[in-house]
């Protein structure tokens, strides 16, 4: 574990905004005194709560400083075997791709855009099979939970602190150009992360985005260091990998989005990078696959220890509008992967995992609108079979640029991804009246079809709707 | 509140203007061809509002009817006539006192054949320019060609063309504008694009303008290169749509085009905020002075009004430039999106020009809103035709 020193805390300390305000407060505390000793400040710390505050501050700075480590076995055994097991389905899934690439090279046919290993359906499809895995020590109460799709004991958090958390959200209000100046001059003084945090949770003024999450993420030193391992990156894609048609391929559907076609060509670059990036698997938050070594397969594992999955792109392209250099666009990506979009993937129960904001969603629906949650199960179309492919790719392709950065935004100012609980329940109950006339799946799809645009607070005022 | 049934009458196909009549439950006229009398609304060709307007077929319109150009408009739209007009307006303006003006957004310029000689200065002072050679008065970028040496005017003139050269004879009848090509435009994903914005004005004398919120850029399909070899690639170096729809890479999607709030969204992310507000001013700059320099030439009536479409190139410093300005800007539609701009965009053409589906008088013009669906009021010299600048400042706010 790397240690600050206490002049490395200091220096950390000072380029906090908090730290500053306190020393204010101190100041004024004693007025124009002359002789002020160390136990005066103490004590009058103590007295008016700074103490308390700077003690949080340091603690914080500490915590931040410990090397990230990368959770590889959960607190539930069963989920380590079941992701063993997945990544064996994966390894099958990257045979039968290879084989029908092979296939169409042959017999010389367009692009099949089904090339790809596996798909949020597919990870779906895979959590659903632990409902009859498990030994029903495992289940919760199984005659009032059956009707869920995933139904698993791992430790949740209650669905009414989510709402709770965010609810702040209800009251945002339009801002005068004078906070938002104020915003602006918070942003560029700023580098403590919890300080940048409570600002991401609030309001990220467009022009200073890019400079709150490199601060966030202490890039803002570092461009020349960025740019250097980007390039580097970029020369070991001339050597070709197989990985890199399947990206390719992938890259495809949002070369047809009307808000990232342009950024194409980026898009594909940063990804043929990302897989070759061998600082990944220390940095990512969560191990994805268990990284088995397999014989007499073609292939391995990436270098990051996990495959590609389909619409991948997603993740890399609203990013695209915060720089005009690829470099800065590709640190950013990662770290938001390795962070964060990384537990969308991982068979886990952390909080922010696939599983668990599935849990959290249902648990929401069949509770605050159990007519919902019962009619699309009745006509076939399980409430996380409809929103599956929002949560796993934040609602990119759904939303327009704008809603989906203030979507990152609030990622960061929590440091979670429930905010896509939030969104995932109020885009439900936005088209709850809808949904309710659904005769089958057809009917459902259609719905979705029509061009409809969904705002970010539109669907977090839908959220508590009720 | 629709409580008129108004006749319309189109020389366009099109259904982004004919769905809006209906859909406003106005009817079609039925009028013959050589009648000029039985409608109300007319959105109409220029050939056809030439004739409309010329004295000879003694033909004038009624206090219940509305057409869709002014009598001259090419002195805006055709290319040479249009930069006839600026370079006279700023030699006028270039006397007052007082600079209001900035016309620093047209490339140098010059109109064949009567420009030719000064072109060939030009061309031998900077011999690592490139230039664009435009026809005049043609569209979809028929015509146009990129220009190193001057024997490539071959392609014009029909003959061979030497640098000793003083006159240029031209094989066709048509003007042609040759201008400085810029060749740093502002590339995103390594591709150039232009801006299609629209703008509206339904009265000359006093200026009254409209600018609408959406509208779009048109990337190229190919990456951006200077390599001389690419010099003839028109899908690296020309927009148009009509052009690029060619390309093996072109998408039905999205057909190429990407909004104007992405746009917005993009520079203010990646440039910033200060930037963005810079190159929005300089784009209403571009718009506004560009009328005001047709605004003593061009045949104001109280029965027109008109829709341009303003293609504006912005170069890697995110300056705007003029390249030209449409009077039938295509009002076909390549995607849905594209579909869903230009039919609220008519829709709310008509919202001003015949609010309540009725003639506005005065009064009525006066007291309209400043906002009208997307459209907001860039310019209107009613309001105070002596501070220019005021008004550019609130119409940044308006347009915010």
């Amino acid at each position: 574990m790397q240690q600050l020193d206490n002049q490395e805390i200091l220096m950390k300390l000072k380029s906090s905004k908090q730290f500053w305000d306190i020393k204010k407060k101190i100041k004024k505390g004693f007025n124009d005194q002359q002789k002020i000793g160390v136990n005066d400040i103490q004590k009058f710390a103590q007295s008016c709560e700074i103490e308390d505050q700077l003690t949080n501050l340091i603690s914080h700075i500490l915590k931040k400083s410990k090397k990230r480590e990368t959770l590889k076995e959960d607190q539930i055994d069963f989920l380590n075997t079941s992701k063993i097991k997945w990544t064996e389905l994966l390894f099958k899934n990257l045979d039968i791709v290879h084989q029908k690439t092979k296939n169409q090279e042959e017999d010389d046919t367009n692009t099949d855009s089904k090339l790809y290993i596996y798909d949020e359906k597919n990870l779906l499809a895979f959590l659903q099979t632990f409902k009859q895995q498990q030994s029903s020590a495992l289940y919760q109460n199984v005659q009032f939970q059956s009707n869920k799709l995933l139904n698993i004991n791992i430790p949740l958090k209650s669905s009414q602190q989510i709402l709770d958390k965010y609810q702040y959200l209800l009251l945002q209000e339009e801002l005068q150009d004078e906070k938002i100046n104020k915003i602006r001059k918070q942003i560029e003084n700023e580098h403590l992360d919890i300080e940048l945090e409570k600002i991401a949770q609030t309001f990220v003024p467009n022009g200073e985005r890019c400079l709150l999450y490199l601060k966030y993420f202490e890039f803002d030193h570092q461009e020349t260091i960025l740019q250097q391992n980007f390039t580097k990156l970029q020369k070991e894609c001339l050597h070709q990998l197989f990985y890199d048609e399947l990206l390719e391929i992938d890259g495809h559907e949002i070369s047809e989005d009307t808000f990232y076609f342009v950024f194409q060509e980026q898009i594909l670059t940063c990804l043929k990078c990302f897989i070759r990036d061998k600082t990944i698997k220390e940095n990512i938050r969560i191990q994805l696959q268990n990284g088995i070594k397999k014989e007499h397969t073609e292939f391995q594992l990436p270098i990051t220890g996990f495959f590609p999955f389909k619409n991948i792109s997603k993740y890399v392209a609203p990013l695209c509008y915060l720089s005009t250099k690829i470099h800065i666009i590709y640190a950013l990506f990662k770290e938001f992967f390795c962070r964060y979009f990384c537990f969308l993937h991982a068979i886990s129960s952390e909080n922010n995992s696939i599983l668990s904001l599935c849990m959290q969603i249902e648990e929401i629906i069949s509770t605050n609108s159990p007519k919902l949650f019962h009619h699309l199960k009745v006509i076939g179309c399980d409430t996380l079979k409809l929103i599956i492919h929002q949560l796993i790719y934040c609602f990119v392709g759904d939303m327009d640029p704008p809603h989906i950065l203030t979507i990152y935004d609030q990622i960061i100012g929590h440091d979670s991804l429930e905010i896509l609980v939030i969104l995932c329940v109020g885009f439900l109950n936005k088209y709850k009246s809808k949904l309710l006339l659904a005769k089958n799946y057809e009917n459902v799809q259609q719905i979705f079809q029509e061009l409809r645009e969904d705002k970010f607070q539109e669907l977090v005022q839908f959220a508590y709707k009720q | 509140m629709q409580n008129k049934k108004l006749k319309w009458k189109s020389d366009f196909e099109k259904s982004v203007i004919i769905e809006n009549f209906v859909n406003r439950g106005w009817i079609k006229s039925q009028e013959k061809e050589e009648e000029q009398t039985d409608w109300n609304v007319y959105w109409a060709t220029v050939w056809n509002v030439r004739n409309i307007f010329n004295p000879k077929n003694g033909f004038r319109l009624n206090d219940q009817q509305i057409i869709n150009h002014f009598p001259n408009h090419y002195e805006l739209t055709r290319k040479d006539c249009m930069v006839k007009n600026l370079k006279r307006f700023k030699r006028e303006q270039d006397k007052e006192v007082l600079e209001t003006f900035n016309f620093d957004f047209l490339p140098t310029t010059y109109i064949f054949p009567g420009e030719y000689s000064l072109f060939v200065e030009e061309f031998h002072r900077n011999p690592n320019q490139t230039w664009i050679v435009k026809p005049a008065a043609r569209s979809q970028g028929k015509g146009i060609f990129l220009l190193r040496k001057i024997q490539q005017l071959k392609k014009i003139s029909g003959t061979t063309v030497t640098s000793n050269m003083t006159q240029l004879n031209l094989a066709s009848k048509e003007n042609y504008v040759v201008s400085r090509y810029i060749d740093n435009p502002l590339l995103i994903g390594g591709k150039k694009f232009d801006l299609r914005m629209y703008v509206l004005v339904t009265n000359y004398k006093p200026l009254k303008v409209w600018i609408y919120n959406k509208g779009f850029g048109r990337f190229c399909n190919e990456q951006y290169t200077t390599d001389v070899a690419e010099i003839e690639n028109m899908f690296v170096h020309l927009t148009n749509v009509a052009i690029q729809q060619y390309s093996d890479k072109y998408s039905q999607k999205h057909g190429g085009k990407y909004s104007i709030d992405a746009l917005k969204l993009y520079v203010e992310s990646a440039y910033g905020t200060d930037a963005l507000n810079k190159m929005m001013d300089d784009i209403h700059n571009i718009m506004l002075t560009s009328l005001k320099s047709v605004q003593a030439v061009i045949q104001n009536d109280k029965h027109c009004f008109e829709m341009y479409g303003y293609d504006i190139l912005l170069d890697s410093n995110l300056k705007p430039w003029l390249i030209e300005i449409n009077a039938s800007p295509s009002l076909t539609t390549t995607t849905p999106v594209d579909k869903n701009l230009k039919m609220n965009l008519i829709n709310d053409v008509y919202n001003i020009v015949l609010p309540n589906d009725d003639f506005p008088d005065n009064d009525q013009k006066q007291q309209q809103p400043t906002k009208v669906g997307g459209f907001t009021l860039l310019y209107d010299e009613n309001l105070d035709p002596n501070n220019r600048k005021t008004q550019k400042r609130q119409s940044v706010k308006i347009w915010k």
